[in-house]
């Protein structure tokens, strides 16, 4: 499976995640490694954040979806992240509308019109 | 001479803008429609939950093994932009899997049964119960397998009867996956056009001081 295509991953609220899982998107692999990630209330920074890294590191997962809100707290991650694959996509949760002012990709995209370009 | 260099690199300029803004508008459009499909999947879960009860549809419910029914291929273009396109390969299989296992299922139940009346004698009784315990071994594996084939529907988890608008939650986050892949293609090409117009305006700059220089001379 994972030979033939990549993978889609998921870090969210249970909500968000259980939606995409029923999307058929979830794997757990064979060191019981799932490929999403359920935040709760009392899920911690780092552990999302590790978990983010962790799946910039495997070579299986094509596309990251992460709800916009857990994007804020590590933007610094996301930011850092340059390379095409595996692609982050910022997701609206259900408490927190989607914000493309926030969106790294067209924070990126809006640098365009700096002034620096300009000169 | 230079003049017309100057022209050309504007008119790439303009080019080049204008794809960044079809790209942006219609990355803009895509968005738009993921957020409404999101919000409708949380809006028929949320149905479920209240016909099915709070705690039925829930991260508890997950299975122990997760089989992906859904990949996506990136396939790198000549300019660097990267296209993902969704696939569902594993559905045909799992179907025909699900054809093969009641036929394996009914082979060893029968023989189970032949073998429970057979022996009556005391001289193979013995044997007759090793025969059964090491022959049983084997008739549970395939009975397991069907039980926690890890390729079934997710919708399996949540019961075997579930309401329709678990079904529809099920539709729009599928709906959703394939244009997350299209989202994702959109956003690596507004980055890269984004580039080509960097690189196109640096361009413009050099011809133009250079114009300017050759000017004033």
């Amino acid at each position: 499976m994972a030979g033939r295509g990549k993978l889609i991953a998921v870090i969210g609220d249970e909500d968000t995640c259980t939606g995409f899982l029923l999307g058929g998107i979830g794997e757990l692999n064979k060191n019981r490694k799932p490929n999403f990630l359920v935040v709760e209330k009392d899920t911690s920074i780092t552990e999302i954040e590790e978990t983010f890294k962790s799946f910039l590191a495997r070579n299986d997962i094509g596309i990251i979806l992460i709800n916009q809100f857990i994007a804020e707290m590590i933007r610094h991650a996301i930011d850092a992240h340059m390379q095409s694959i595996p692609a982050v996509l910022e997701i609206p949760s259900k408490e927190h509308p989607y914000d493309a002012s926030k969106d790294s990709i067209l924070r990126r995209a809006k640098g365009m019109f700096s002034a620096d370009d300009f000169r | 001479m230079g003049v017309s260099e100057e022209e050309e690199s504007s008119l790439l300029l303009d080019e080049k803008l204008i794809r960044f803004m079809d790209q942006l508008e219609s990355l803009e459009e895509k968005r738009a429609t993921l957020n409404s499909l999101i919000e409708q999947g949380w809006f028929s879960m949320s149905k479920a939950r209240y016909s099915m009860g709070n705690k039925q549809v829930s991260a508890l419910q997950y299975a122990s093994e997760i089989e992906p029914l859904v990949c996506v291929n990136a396939r790198t273009q000549d300019n660097g932009e990267v296209q993902f396109c969704t696939e569902r390969p594993t559905q045909k299989s799992s179907k025909e899997s699900a054809k093969d296992l009641p036929i394996e299922d009914v082979g060893p139940q029968e023989e189970g049964v032949r073998r429970r009346n057979k022996p009556k004698k005391d001289i193979r009784e013995k044997e007759a119960s090793e025969d059964a315990s090491s022959k049983k071994a084997p008739e549970a594996n395939p009975v397991r397998k069907s039980d926690h084939d890890p390729q079934q529907d997710p919708l399996k988890w949540f019961g075997i009867l579930v309401p329709q608008s678990l079904k529809q939650a099920q539709s729009s986050f599928k709906q959703v996956i394939e244009l997350s892949a299209e989202i994702a293609t959109l956003q690596i090409a507004v980055l890269n056009t984004r580039q080509e117009l960097k690189d196109c305006l640096k361009n413009k700059h050099t011809l133009q001081k250079k114009g300017s220089a050759t000017e004033s001379r």
